[in-house]
């Protein structure tokens, strides 16, 4: 690395133009750039351009309109499932980071199925067991806890946080576990030497210690949630409220609307965006920060 | 890395890229002549093309091969049907790669205007067994002669007898029935499939009574959706007393899951469910009063195709009484696209007597409606998001 770098500045000096690895990088950059890169700034576009070809917020009056309880309802269920995976991610890496049994070992082999499964197929499964004579209220109502006439209704709200929280724990509980496995036991003996409990090994040594990768989980599971298009559509398609990506698979499908869809499509990258200049921030620093201490 | 090794490795990812080049070029010269038939539809569809009508047609015609390519469900996979061949249209080839494709009602208000579609339908041998009023007019677009109808469906309500005696015959009494068993109704919104949709649409025909002006005879005229406010507040109401499903499957599941009593349904998915052991066989179907949209699903022949000459021989085959009585509506339970009456003999009275046993074709030319026209259609749903809080 030290020697590409001092090769790249005498080139520099000599005034040469583009030395010749940077052709490779050629392919990747113009794939990001045609793939990401113009669809992006084309949908941005695209959403002030109304059905009559003009300049103009047409779009962005309907969105408003008809769309404004579903943005708001995309970004409920987002932060709560968001929130909700974390703790329990959070708790399940500190099972498998502080007890070594038989246990912990099989959890953590079995855990991480869910990564693996398609949210096609999680929708399919979640359909069936949440569904009001499914598995769980059939379950349930076996156990006397429930009235079958009268069964949990979780085609909702909680029934999609539900099968978010399902899909991202394994996600989530992987970055962090991995976070967590840096840290050196002697911190944890060192505070408990000094009589911390768990509560406060997990508080104040375990979770300070291994900040950035979980808010790196929190922000690749956030993202992820406000994309997903399969599990919304599949669960709560058809009702209302329902999420930014079902509307802008109804708006392409039934209206060819692109315009309209591409407002929707710029709300969601507003949602994300907030996180997303976290994430970029915190992985620029850390980038500096090891530059600085090679330095 | 040297510059030596960078040019190297820049040199294999070139000849890869052109190795792949010469393959792919090859293969496209194999197969003597390959009909490319697109399909939108569900995963039915799909099959339909591939072990069906592909290995039958090439068992009738040696040496043409037809490869099925399948795009989806709803309009979503006409969709994809009709950006390919816009793009075809747009790249000015001499020939285009798709010869023939299967499309919902809303593929030729697309296409209108367009220059995409070869007039073919009239040249076939067949031509003479169309009767249905959908084969001259795909909503509100004049399709005759464009266009080959190879089924038609319907949308019914499906109910569960155990629980309903007395089916609801029209809208207004399912009105007061979901008064009576709330949450036993269930349909999929506007969102969750066409099944929803046609129930909504069949709403505002009973609602408006102007099936007529939004359906057959038109115009569009804008001051009409102003009119349809109360029509979907009552809906908004409605809905409060019965249950969203999770799509037109979604519908079927909870039938069967006995969630829901009664929900509306499409005809051939009803029976494909059945004949799959995933619905109640008792199941039964009722079509209400003033009724409720079916669609067909055409056959279209693209301008420019390469082998048009072949896909006419296909759509011919395909719509001969032969095929349309033995696969259409023996193995799929679809009403043919062809008039029914050159059919008789050739289907199994078990098969007739089920699929007509529910929805009748007095029912079927009574009460089975048209969807809107293309500007109404939107209209009606744009208002639901509007107005159904």
């Amino acid at each position: 690395m030290g020697q590409v770098i001092m090769q790249a500045s005498t080139t520099a000096r000599r005034g040469l133009s583009l030395p010749p690895y940077l052709l490779l990088l050629f392919p990747a950059v113009t794939f990001m750039v045609l793939m990401y890169g113009y669809p992006f700034l084309s949908s941005i576009l695209r959403s002030f351009i109304n059905p009559q070809g003009e300049f103009s917020f047409d779009n962005y009056a309907k969105t408003i309109d008809l769309y404004l309880k579903d943005i708001g309802f995309t970004l409920a269920v987002t932060i709560l499932s968001t929130a909700v995976s974390a703790v329990l991610a959070i708790l399940l890496a500190v099972y498998l980071r502080l007890r070594q049994n038989r246990v912990s070992r099989a959890l953590a082999a079995l855990y991480k199925i869910p990564i693996f499964i398609p949210f096609v197929v999680v929708a399919q499964m979640m359909n069936s067991f949440l569904a009001p004579h499914g598995i769980l209220n059939l379950a349930l109502a076996k156990l006397n806890v429930i009235n079958l006439e009268h069964p949990l209704q979780l085609f909702n709200f909680y029934g999609l946080t539900f099968g978010f929280v399902w899909k991202m724990i394994p996600f989530s509980a992987l970055i962090i576990h991995g976070g967590f496995q840096m840290i050196d036991n002697s911190y944890i003996e060192a505070a408990r030497s000094c009589g911390a409990g768990l509560g406060r090994v997990i508080t104040r040594v375990l979770i300070p210690m291994n900040r950035s990768s979980i808010l790196v989980a929190l922000v690749l599971v956030y993202s992820q949630i406000v994309g997903t298009f399969t599990l919304p559509y599949m669960l709560i398609g058809g009702k209302i409220p329902t999420t930014i990506t079902v509307d802008i698979a109804h708006r392409i499908n039934y209206f060819s609307d692109f315009g309209v869809a591409n407002t929707l499509g710029v709300f969601s990258y507003l949602l994300v965006l907030i996180t997303a200049v976290y994430y970029l921030k915190s992985s620029v620093k850390k980038m500096t920060g090891y530059q600085a201490s090679e330095v | 890395m040297s510059r030596k090794k960078s040019f190297l490795v820049l040199f294999m990812v070139l000849a890869l890229f052109g190795l792949l080049a010469v393959i792919g070029q090859q293969d496209s010269e194999a197969a003597p002549i390959r009909l490319v038939y697109m399909t939108a539809g569900d995963v039915n569809m799909l099959a339909l093309g591939q072990n069906v009508l592909g290995p039958a047609f090439s068992k009738k015609y040696p040496g043409v091969s037809l490869m099925t390519v399948h795009t989806g469900p709803g309009d979503a996979g006409s969709r994809l049907i009709f950006e390919k061949i816009s793009a075809e249209a747009d790249s000015k080839k001499a020939t285009w790669d798709v010869d023939v494709a299967m499309v919902h009602q809303i593929f030729l208000k697309w296409a209108e205007g367009k220059d995409l579609l070869l007039p073919y339908a009239k040249e076939l041998s067949t031509w003479k067994y169309v009767t249905s009023p959908f084969a001259k007019n795909s909503l509100g677009v004049p399709a005759e002669g464009y266009v080959m109808p190879m089924f038609h469906s319907q949308t019914a309500l499906a109910y569960n007898p155990d629980y309903v005696k007395d089916p609801p015959k029209s809208y207004a009494e399912l009105v007061e029935w979901v008064k009576k068993n709330p949450q036993k109704f269930g349909y999929n919104g506007i969102k969750g499939g066409m099944s929803g949709v046609a129930f909504v649409v069949g709403w505002v025909y009973w609602k408006t009574d102007k099936y007529n002006k939004y359906a057959v005879t038109g115009p569009f005229d804008k001051a009409e959706v102003a009119t349809w406010e109360q029509a979907y507040k009552d809906l908004g109401e409605f809905n409060k007393l019965v249950t969203i499903t999770a799509g037109n499957v979604g519908t079927l599941d909870a039938l069967n899951r006995g969630e829901i009593w009664m929900g509306p349904v499409w005809v051939d998915m009803f029976f494909t469910f059945m004949n799959e052991g995933k619905l109640d066989p008792k199941t039964r179907m009722i079509l209400p009063e003033p009724g409720m949209p079916g669609q067909p699903m055409y056959f279209v022949i693209f301008k420019k195709a390469a082998h048009a000459k072949e896909a006419k021989k296909f759509v011919e085959f395909v719509t001969s009484p032969e095929i349309q009585a033995k696969e259409i509506v023996t193995r799929f339970n679809w009403y043919p696209g062809i008039d029914g009456s050159h059919l008789k003999g050739a289907i199994p009275a078990e098969v007739f007597n089920k699929i007509y046993k529910d929805v009748t074709p007095t029912d079927l030319s009574k009460k089975g409606q048209s969807l809107p026209l293309a500007q109404y259609f939107d209209a009606m749903k744009e208002s639901y998001e509007k107005w159904v809080k």
